[in-house]
């Protein structure tokens, strides 16, 4: 019985560390914005600082949607998104996204900005914000 | 055993805990301190100049011997060894933030050392920055900024930023690198394409007394620089995967030196400069590459001036997770008698060991094209490392 629930809780575990990969990310605006839909690309060039006519909002430095989203959106690792940000940052030519500390809190940030853009797991959406993009 | 011991400052920074976000200075979170740093260890292990012996003198330095950053006269000699303080600095950015529109950024750099200005700290960048119009992305800088001449010229120092231990030395060396002024930048999406633009445009002025460059490497006895009237524009456009950038760039360079009896001896007055580079950067799954052609003209045929300076880069690089391995050669060279020439290939490696650090080792092998009548500073082969980070 020890050893059954030992096992249960194995494989309740590992399930609960792999969930985050499973999740579906979307990629939300605010409401009052007339973009309907986006692609990957362009999310892309607003969460690296090349473009800025959305003003991005991250999730929390570290946290397993940001990852996920990055690798998924830019096809960076956190490292090489630092690096470009790095350059933006310490020559004058961009902002770094603010950060939130979970989905409710970015739902807040990008329903109070008419140009801010969000990512949360498609599970926390709501008629607050607008989804643009389903992250495959 | 002595290689050892200097190496531990080094291995001890590494243990540091790093921040994961910028430093808040006040309770409202719209005063922050960010940063950055290099700390370079390199060490020349062999080379020789043409008509010179085993070793040789150019100006103040003991070759062999190979200079790696220009503004800040960064020269490696052999017979010293390990070096760690020709290229090591700290940077410190404070930025206060008025309005969403309206900042202003503080950037001072402390180098290991630094010729142009004793040892002290230097005001690297100062300046004000505002968005004229809310939601037209516009923004103009007013105050001290670096020339965003070349790609890498503006971020020269954020060693972070970048794959190599430093860009190439065959491409960035000036005697001037900042202006006091002002630009303008704008940056747009083009229409619903995944193509962005970034356009701008800067003037200002810009004047080094006793310059490092003109001083130690040149003319031997205290030369002044000035570039006045800097006119430059730069236009850059990126989908994510290709990053393309123009610059052009116009000044009146005035160099001179104090004769006796506070006299002033000019050796170029008020001459009309031109520089233009090209870039072109790909950044594509897992592969690098990096290109860049750039020309810089004085040419004045009654004085007799015609000062051109080709420059080249090219680099090719792989991405696997945290390491990244890369193969780059540069060169430049003038085309009139006598002929200052180099030519290098870099293997670079970056390992994004942990977050926002990266150590960086690189080994340089570097042909002197020169023609002058006496050795220069040779041919040369230097292994460096490097930690670089950001907080």
């Amino acid at each position: 019985m020890k050893y059954l629930s030992l096992k249960l809780f194995l494989v309740l575990s590992i399930s609960t560390t792999y969930l985050p990969a499973f999740a579906e990310i979307v990629l939300i605006v605010n409401p009052k914005n007339a973009v309907s839909s986006m692609t990957a690309e362009q999310a892309s060039q607003y969460y690296l600082g090349i473009s800025n006519s959305f003003v991005p909002i991250d999730q929390a430095d570290g946290s397993p949607i940001r990852v996920e989203f990055y690798k998924k959106i830019t096809n960076k690792e956190p490292g090489q998104v630092r690096a470009i940000w790095a350059k933006l940052v310490f020559t004058g030519k961009g902002r770094m996204p603010k950060e939130m500390a979970s989905h409710e809190e970015v739902k807040k940030a990008v329903a109070a900005d008419p140009n801010a853009i969000g990512y949360i797991d498609k599970s926390a959406l709501d008629g607050s914000v607008k989804a643009v993009l389903n992250v495959p | 055993m002595k290689r050892h011991f200097t190496l531990a400052p080094l291995a001890l920074l590494a243990l540091l805990p790093t921040l994961a976000h910028a430093i808040n200075l006040d309770e409202s979170g719209s005063f922050t301190l960010t940063g950055f740093y290099s700390l370079t260890a390199a060490k020349v292990l062999g080379g020789s100049a043409q008509n010179a012996g085993k070793t040789w003198q150019y100006q103040s330095w003991n070759c062999p011997c190979t200079i790696q950053n220009w503004e800040y006269t960064g020269v490696y000699q052999k017979e010293k060894g390990w070096q760690f303080d020709q290229e090591s600095l700290v940077g410190l950015q404070f930025k206060k933030e008025f309005t969403p529109n309206l900042s202003l950024t503080t950037q001072i750099i402390s180098r290991a050392r630094n010729p142009n200005k004793g040892s002290t700290p230097s005001i690297d960048w100062a300046y004000v920055s505002w968005n004229p119009v809310p939601d037209v992305p516009v923004t103009v800088q007013v105050g001290r900024m670096r020339i965003p001449l070349y790609y890498y010229s503006d971020y020269l120092y954020i060693g972070y930023a970048y794959p190599w231990v430093r860009p190439a030395p065959d491409v960035y060396g000036w005697p001037i690198y900042a202006y006091d002024g002002a630009s303008v930048t704008y940056k747009q999406q083009l229409g619903t394409s995944d193509w962005a633009m970034t356009a701008s445009a800067w003037y200002g002025n810009f004047t080094q007394k006793n310059n490092a460059y003109d001083t130690l490497i040149y003319y031997t006895t205290p030369t002044h620089e000035s570039w006045k009237k800097i006119a430059g524009a730069a236009v850059t456009l990126n989908n994510g995967i290709f990053d393309v950038r123009a610059m052009i760039m116009k000044h009146r360079d005035n160099v001179w030196q104090d004769g006796p009896g506070g006299t002033r001896v000019t050796i170029m007055d008020n001459q009309f400069t031109r520089i233009m580079g090209l870039a072109a950067n790909m950044d594509y799954k897992n592969w690098i590459v990096k290109a860049e052609v750039d020309r810089f003209e004085q040419v004045n045929p009654d004085r007799g001036i015609k000062n051109i300076y080709k420059y080249a880069l090219l680099g090719v690089g792989y991405n696997y997770g945290d390491w990244t391995p890369m193969y780059t050669m540069s060169r430049y060279t003038t085309v009139t008698e006598p002929i200052e020439g180099r030519r290098s290939q870099y293997l670079s490696l970056r390992w994004d060991f942990r977050k926002d650090t990266a150590l960086k080792v690189q080994y340089d092998i570097t042909k002197d094209k020169s023609r002058y009548p006496y050795p220069f500073f040779g041919d040369s082969r230097l292994l460096s490392i490097s930690l670089q980070g950001v907080f």
